[in-house]
């Protein structure tokens, strides 16, 4: 089943690819890139992330479709993977043959990355996408997925004794996620992380996010009594597993999700109501809680128009999920770092120019709206993925998200452990 | 061993009944039509997704009392099986019955679509939280609870409606030979109708009770549709005594292979003991030796 299979990555990744064999010289005459964008606008992947990625992409693809980018229009060209890696491999196919795309953009999850980076094109953040693969075409703008669990247990790692009272070795930690290649990778970065703490990771397991029960996850979970939860999911198996959770009567100190259906928090308040309060999330920074101060201030106002645009298409959401920003960052960067170059510098769009332009884009931190910079892998393990980006921990606290660490970017003080009186304190 | 068996063996257990009722609550619908009428609904769990949806907007958005809105929903999926039998099977009766199998099929794909043009791609929930039975160092959830009692009451009053009313006897009679009821006085577009009806409202029942459990969205058929086919057919064809027992096995099965290994073997077991059965015992689990 394709979200069996899917590990959904979060993250709007974005996929400049040149792809070769295209009539190159055809494209230049008309003076237009043309870019294909391919997200889940249907299927259970749209509304755990993708569909917002899209609409961040979407927003800012229209922000210049009316200018042109040294003397180059730029056109979108949008299609639905329904929730499919099957189907987002056809429609990139038929992007690249049938509507003749320059480049390819896009892609909510690894599950269909892999596959479709396997033949020819790519993207997005399971490190599978790209690790020992070498490709030549393909760039990722945001963290991959093992940063994000590393990430996660440095947080708590830093926090152990402080905030929970137990020498990390003291730690019981449970790891679990859905089994596709998001989050299989995150956990592989999980365990990296536990191990580097010194935590006792007393489980570790993976289900199918199709699965129509976990109860038995949780007697497992109950079992082993872990202090915190690292858990990779999509949205329906989120609050599946968390409903079935306070049913059972799981207990603990702290759970840490990360992003995908953690990220879109109207979702997880509607399924958990304030259960979910206090939760931690693992992400790419939303645009709108990254620190300005230290931002190139060419991008404050067009983090505003992105938000402005949002509430537009999205009245009345309470907070802008991250997902939005994310694709919109990363279309910003090769909309206002790698085009112009590749024109000007390289003489047109063809896969070698992007290639070359994307190389050397070199953005130090705060240099992009996430507020990490930019520096492409031009070789090696992890060609295409950009060495400076980085994910930060929020948490959930009556209604808000706040970055809570690194500290470089926190903008308060974590809620560590869950209030005695929460639904699933351990206190 | 006392290790293995501990209060969370116990739990496992009996969290594998209360979701064998969950699994029963599905079947039961299925296992009319499919089974005792030999139709196939392969869009049987996009019916209940609909009636999902239907539960929905009755009580988060028009704000009626879940016990109004549930008999409306009952109504609503009674008549779109109605529907269903009047515009696709009726029909394809006479054809070969992979004619149903793919007319059907389309139509879960046009509820899947309909449904995601109609109520978006959002996950939706009714925002009932359902109490929590603490039972010695055991919860066990109301929810289920509620399930496995409306599978088992609803087993019992389908099963006595199937041998003890003349409709239900023509209904069994009908699937045995569909020309030659008609001989004997047996108005069969009639029986069709009913029967449909009735799997129909037996999607809604079952649909009622998953919303307090489970999010709304297009694709959660997905989860249930293949495994509710697999308990219909373990219990044997029509057999709603076979298909409550199947669908206990199958969880258990579940439940207790994801305790003692990944969560993954569970339902790898599961489907190979199915894969087993039907070579052992293809008429299903309690089916008579001929």
């Amino acid at each position: 089943m394709p979200v069996r299979k899917a590990a959904r990555v979060l993250g709007g990744l974005m996929a400049t690819v040149a792809v070769l064999g295209m009539a190159a010289s055809a494209q230049a005459q008309e003076k237009k890139i043309k870019i294909g964008v391919i997200y889940d606008l249907t299927g259970p992947l749209a509304g755990g992330g993708s569909e917002l990625q899209y609409t961040g992409a979407k927003i800012m693809l229209d922000s210049y479709a009316k200018k042109e980018v040294e003397g180059y229009k730029v056109e979108a060209v949008y299609a639905d993977a329904q929730s499919k890696p099957d189907v987002a491999i056809n429609e990139a196919i038929r992007l690249i043959e049938q509507e003749k795309v320059d480049m390819l953009l896009g892609f909510f999850s690894s599950a269909q990355c892999v596959p479709v980076a396997a033949r020819w094109i790519t993207t997005c953040i399971s490190s599978a996408v790209l690790d020992n693969k070498n490709f030549k075409y393909i760039f990722r703008p945001q963290a991959s997925g093992d940063q994000f669990g590393l990430i996660a247990m440095d947080f708590i790692a830093n926090n152990s004794k402080e905030k929970l009272g137990k020498e990390p070795k003291d730690l019981r930690v449970a790891i679990i996620h859905e089994d596709g290649a998001y989050g299989v990778d995150v956990a592989k970065g999980n365990v990296a992380g536990a191990k580097k703490a010194g935590f006792n990771v007393v489980l570790k397991e993976g289900y199918a996010a199709t699965a129509p029960d976990l109860s038995a996850l949780v007697t497992k979970l109950k079992r082993a009594q872990p202090d915190v939860i690292f858990h990779t999911g999509y949205n329906p198996d989120i609050t599946l597993l968390l409903r079935q959770a306070r049913e059972q009567g799981l207990k603990f100190a702290a759970l840490v999700g990360h992003g995908a259906g953690y990220g879109v928090y109207e979702k997880l308040k509607e399924g958990l109501g304030g259960d979910v309060n206090h939760f931690f999330n693992v992400d790419p920074i939303s645009i709108w809680l990254a620190n300005q101060k230290t931002m190139d201030p060419k991008l404050p106002p067009v983090i505003k128009m992105v938000g402005e645009e949002f509430d537009k298409a999205k009245p009345g959401v309470a907070i802008r999920s991250a997902h939005v920003g994310m694709a919109a960052s990363n279309t910003y960067v090769f909309l206002t770092e790698v085009l112009p170059r590749a024109i000007k510098k390289y003489g047109g769009v063809d896969p070698e120019a992007l290639r070359k332009a994307a190389l050397e884009v070199d953005l130090p931190e705060g240099g992009t709206m996430l507020g990490f910079g930019v520096k492409f892998h031009g070789d090696g393990q992890m060609a295409g993925q950009n060495e400076r980006s980085f994910p930060v921990v929020i948490q959930y606290i009556d209604d808000k998200s706040s970055v809570v660490w690194p500290k470089s970017q926190a903008q308060r003080e974590a809620v560590l452990p869950l209030p005695a009186g929460s639904t699933y304190s351990n206190k | 061993m006392t290790d293995i068996f501990d209060i969370y063996l116990l739990e496992a257990m009996v969290n594998g009944i209360l979701l064998g009722g969950v699994l029963a609550l599905l079947a039961l619908g299925l296992n009319l039509i499919f089974g005792v009428i030999d139709v196939t609904w392969i869009c049987y769990a996009e019916l209940v997704m609909i009636g999902m949806y239907g539960m929905y907007y009755m009580v988060q958005v028009f704000g009626l009392p879940y016990y109004v809105a549930a008999p409306f929903a009952i109504l609503l999926v009674a008549g779109l099986g109605a529907l269903l039998h009047l515009l696709v099977i009726a029909p394809l009766l006479t054809a070969p019955p992979i004619n149903q199998l793919l007319a059907t099929g389309g139509v879960l794909f046009v509820l899947q679509s309909f449904a995601t043009v109609a109520f978006g791609i959002d996950f939706r929930n009714l925002g009932i939280r359902m109490p929590v039975l603490k039972l010695f160092e055991m919860h066990l959830s109301y929810s289920r609870l509620l399930a496995f009692a409306a599978a088992l009451i609803g087993m019992l009053l389908v099963y006595f409606f199937m041998k003890r009313t003349y409709i239900g006897t023509a209904i069994r009679a009908i699937s045995q030979d569909r020309q030659i009821m008609a001989l004997m006085g047996v108005d069969t577009r009639r029986i069709y109708l009913i029967t449909s009806a009735l799997g129909g409202a037996l999607a809604g029942l079952a649909a009622c009770l998953l919303v307090l459990q489970y999010d709304i969205h297009p694709f959660v058929g997905l989860s249930f549709g293949p495994i509710t086919f697999l308990i219909v057919v373990l219990g044997g064809l029509g057999n709603f005594v076979g298909g409550f027992v199947a669908a206990f096995v199958f969880a258990e099965i579940i439940s207790l292979g994801g305790l003692f290994s990944d969560l993954e073997w569970g339902y790898v077991l599961a489907f190979a003991f199915f894969i087993v059965m039907m070579f052992i015992r293809p008429a299903g689990l309690l089916a008579r030796r001929s």
